[in-house]
């Protein structure tokens, strides 16, 4: 479980906040996306569950634990990360980007080998095709899936995607979207999941949590956002989703 | 070119020994820039503040001309050889190390750096694994153009007596030998290329390369084979400086007499060099002591700045030299007084003692040449006045600028010319014979006088202070060894003016070898057998 208490992230000594006074909980096993536009504060959120950004004020708790008080090397390698960007080390083959967290942790090399080409597996990439092969002899999807398997390596708790899709073209977005739900029934990992995209967020998420100019509009289930809208904001967002839901119920 | 391919026969042993003399002078400071280099680089890229303080002091350090260079770090040091010129050969070095490290560290894109720590890198294992692999390319060019340029400035430490190419350069300027020149800048330059090539080889290397159909270990071996190629070279200048006496033929056996070592110095023209034999040679004949010649000492400060230090025993000065450059006191007319002198202020201040003078007096001489002298009917430097601001005056730098030189002739004879142009001593010997000058500073005894055809004027108004050569040698060796002074103080007025004049001529314009010039007078007017060499 992850819970936010109250947490406020401000720039300029308080003159500007990322965050203001958020306060929620991810539950175990479950798929929550943070929505919202770019400067709502989504992603500072995900930054700050790894303490790649540190809080002004309140806690971040993994369990029971504050997260400042745990070093930030281990705790990242217990948390699986995919990045906006990809992120995939240019000069590491498809194999050893896969591998980094397994050697960050002294696996033996068998072991190493073997998960690699497991995850590898599960992202959907043959390994004796692609395991040697760098990732810019790659499309963007499969980097992407190589991203996904890389934030798997260690057998993480908790997983964080920070817009993975959000480079891709529609079709390799709309089958990795696919693909991501399989996967999430497969390993029931605590996912946080972020996304500007509502029917992406609508599709992945378990729970949706909307982020509005450093505030947390309302969480809750896509039916809950649907038909009961806490604020204008939330309503207004999901107003075109919510009357083609309607016409469909009608048709 | 046969006469060429005889010549080079005749020098591989030097070329050898000091191929690998330069390639280690490059090789050691290349790596020790590397290890000074990549770590401040580092350092830079991590703290903003150190960043301009460091790039700022290597962007200064690189300005330093090299010359200037080597005698600071000489002067620093106190010591002439391979320790100051390796140190400012880092120190040049250390500029395009340091910025392609910085750089390359930059430029390594900041979604890549946030994964890595995201995922849970230490920063030194993102160091390592993510930002020095990035950045090598980069880094490995900082390092190519380092090491490019330092086989082209090592040529200059053999002003400060650390070898390499730059000796045959020097003694070539020395003796206006362009065969020499050309042993030097040749083999240097293709170094330079292989150096460059290597390191190139070394960044093909570290290129990755798509699946090829190369069979995975043939893949690994070319990488190997060509990542070490610079290390090859390395090694095999090593190996030169290891086996001097590879290509030696049989009389590798001159230096065979065991026992202590006097080391003589001499300055870098032609003169300096046959004195430097003189005594040399003298020293092993009649004394059984082994002689080392650090000869082509960069000038008269490096020269006594070596002796202070005590990494020589003795050379040649002039009286006149000592008392103005070394000294800094007003110029003495008068012979015997200016030798009394310098001799009495040396023992003092620098425990050195100036043995007897030579004989010869290599004094400034203004001279023009033969034809125009006849010409204008020209004999003395007065004579000089009603043309001088039609002349262009070639002076060597030393003369331009000290008080017994160009200033000073100014005020004694009331007159100045048309232009003046700084030119090293060989060129302006050259410039004069190809009357891109008219009138230059010779020095009295040298050479070139004759073999040019040029006319010394008389100093009618007695200007120049008396330039009278004698060894200078420091008073522990000479403590130690006490026969030296009797064996130099043979060579003692057996060198009148005209008896340096035609030695120097002898390697100017005859281009016999200073070591055969010292060799055949000693033979005919000191040493009485020709048994004894």
């Amino acid at each position: 479980m992850i819970s936010f208490e109250h947490v406020s992230k401000s720039y300029s000594n308080g003159d500007t906040y990322a965050v203001k006074d958020v306060s929620f909980e991810v539950q175990e096993g479950e798929t929550l996306v943070l929505l919202g536009s770019s400067g709502s504060g989504k992603t500072t959120l995900l930054r700050l569950i790894n303490r790649l950004t540190e809080p002004t004020s309140g806690r971040i708790l993994l369990g029971d634990a504050d997260v400042a008080t745990q070093d930030p090397v281990p705790l990242r390698r217990r948390i699986g990360y995919v990045f906006q960007g990809i992120g995939l080390f240019p000069h590491f083959t498809v194999a050893a980007n896969v591998a980094i967290v397994p050697r960050l942790l002294d696996w033996p090399k068998e072991r190493r080998t073997q998960r690699t080409h497991e995850l590898l597996d599960l992202v959907g990439l043959e390994p004796a095709v692609y395991a040697d092969r760098y990732p810019d002899e790659l499309s963007g999807g499969q980097q992407q899936r190589v991203g996904v398997a890389r934030a798997l390596a260690g057998d993480p708790e908790f997983l964080l995607m920070d817009e993975p899709f959000g480079a891709l073209d529609a079709i390799t977005r709309d089958s990795l979207q696919e693909e991501l739900l399989a996967l999430k029934q497969r390993l029931r990992k605590t996912i946080v999941f972020v996304t500007h995209d509502i029917q992406e967020g609508m599709i992945v998420g378990d729970r949706i949590a909307v982020m509005h100019e450093g505030r947390l509009e309302q969480i809750g289930t896509r039916d809950e956002l649907l038909r009961q809208p806490k604020t204008e904001f939330v309503r207004e967002l999901f107003a075109k989703p919510a009357a083609q839901l309607g016409d469909s119920s009608k048709s | 070119m046969n006469e060429w391919l005889q010549f080079v026969g005749d020098h591989l042993p030097e070329l050898w020994l000091h191929t690998g003399e330069h390639i280690l002078l490059t090789g050691v400071s290349t790596l020790i820039a590397i290890g000074i280099g990549i770590p401040l680089g580092i350092a830079a890229s991590r703290h903003r503040w150190l960043r301009s303080a460091i790039t700022g002091t290597v962007g200064i350090l690189q300005t330093i001309p090299s010359l200037a260079m080597l005698a600071g770090l000489l002067a620093l040091l106190n010591r002439i050889g391979t320790v100051p010129a390796v140190i400012a050969l880092v120190l040049y070095a250390l500029l395009p190390i340091v910025r392609n490290t910085l750089t390359g560290l930059s430029n390594v894109p900041a979604s890549i750096r946030e994964a890595a720590d995201g995922m849970g890198m230490t920063r030194r294992q993102r160091l390592w694994m993510v930002d020095l692999p990035l950045a090598a390319p980069v880094i490995v060019t900082g390092i190519r153009t380092a090491a490019v340029v330092s086989v082209g400035i090592a040529t200059l430490s053999a002003f400060i007596g650390a070898g390499g190419l730059g000796q045959f350069i020097n003694r070539g300027l020395a003796l206006s030998n362009h065969q020499l020149i050309l042993l030097g800048a040749v083999p240097s330059a293709l170094l330079a290329m292989l150096v460059d090539a290597s390191i190139g080889a070394v960044q093909w290397s570290l290129r990755r390369r798509r699946a090829t159909r190369m069979p995975a270990w043939l893949n690994r071996l070319t990488r190997t084979a060509a990542a070490s190629a610079p290390i090859l070279i390395f090694a095999a200048g090593c190996f030169a400086v290891l086996t001097p006496g590879l290509f030696t033929t049989k009389d590798g056996s001159a230096n065979a007499n065991k026992g202590a070592v006097i080391r003589v110095g001499s300055k870098d023209f032609t003169e300096q060099l046959i004195l430097g034999e003189l005594m040399a040679q003298l020293i092993e004949q009649k004394t059984g002591l082994r002689v080392d010649r650090e000869f082509d000492l960069g000038g008269t400060m490096i020269c006594h700045g070596a002796l202070v230090g005590g990494a020589i025993d003795l050379y040649a000065e002039y009286t006149g030299t000592a008392l103005t450059a070394v000294l800094r006191k007003e110029a003495i007319s008068d012979p015997t007084a200016a030798y009394e002198t310098v001799a009495r202020a040396y023992e003092k201040q620098f425990d050195l003692q100036w043995l007897q003078p030579f004989g010869f007096n290599n004094t400034y001489a203004i001279t023009v040449r033969e034809a125009d002298a006849r010409k204008w009917n020209l004999k003395t430097i007065s004579d000089l006045k009603s043309r001088a601001t039609e002349m262009r005056a070639g002076w060597t730098s030393e003369f331009s600028a000290r008080s017994d030189g160009y200033p000073g002739l100014q005020t004694c004879y009331g007159f100045q010319f048309g232009s003046v142009r700084d030119l090293d001593t060989a060129l302006m010997y050259e410039a004069i014979q190809r009357n891109e000058v008219d009138v230059i500073c010779a020095f009295a005894t040298d050479g070139r006088i004759a073999a040019y055809q040029l006319h010394p004027l008389e100093d009618d108004l007695h200007f120049f202070p008396p330039y009278y050569a004698a060894p200078v040698i420091r008073k522990a060796t000479l403590e130690e060894h006490p026969e030296l002074r009797k064996t130099l103080n043979l060579l003692a007025g057996r060198l009148t003016s005209d008896v340096m004049q035609r030695l120097n001529s002898e390697v100017d314009r005859d281009k016999h070898s200073p070591a055969d010039v010292a060799r055949e007078f000693l033979l005919q007017n000191i040493l009485n057998t020709r048994d004894s060499f």
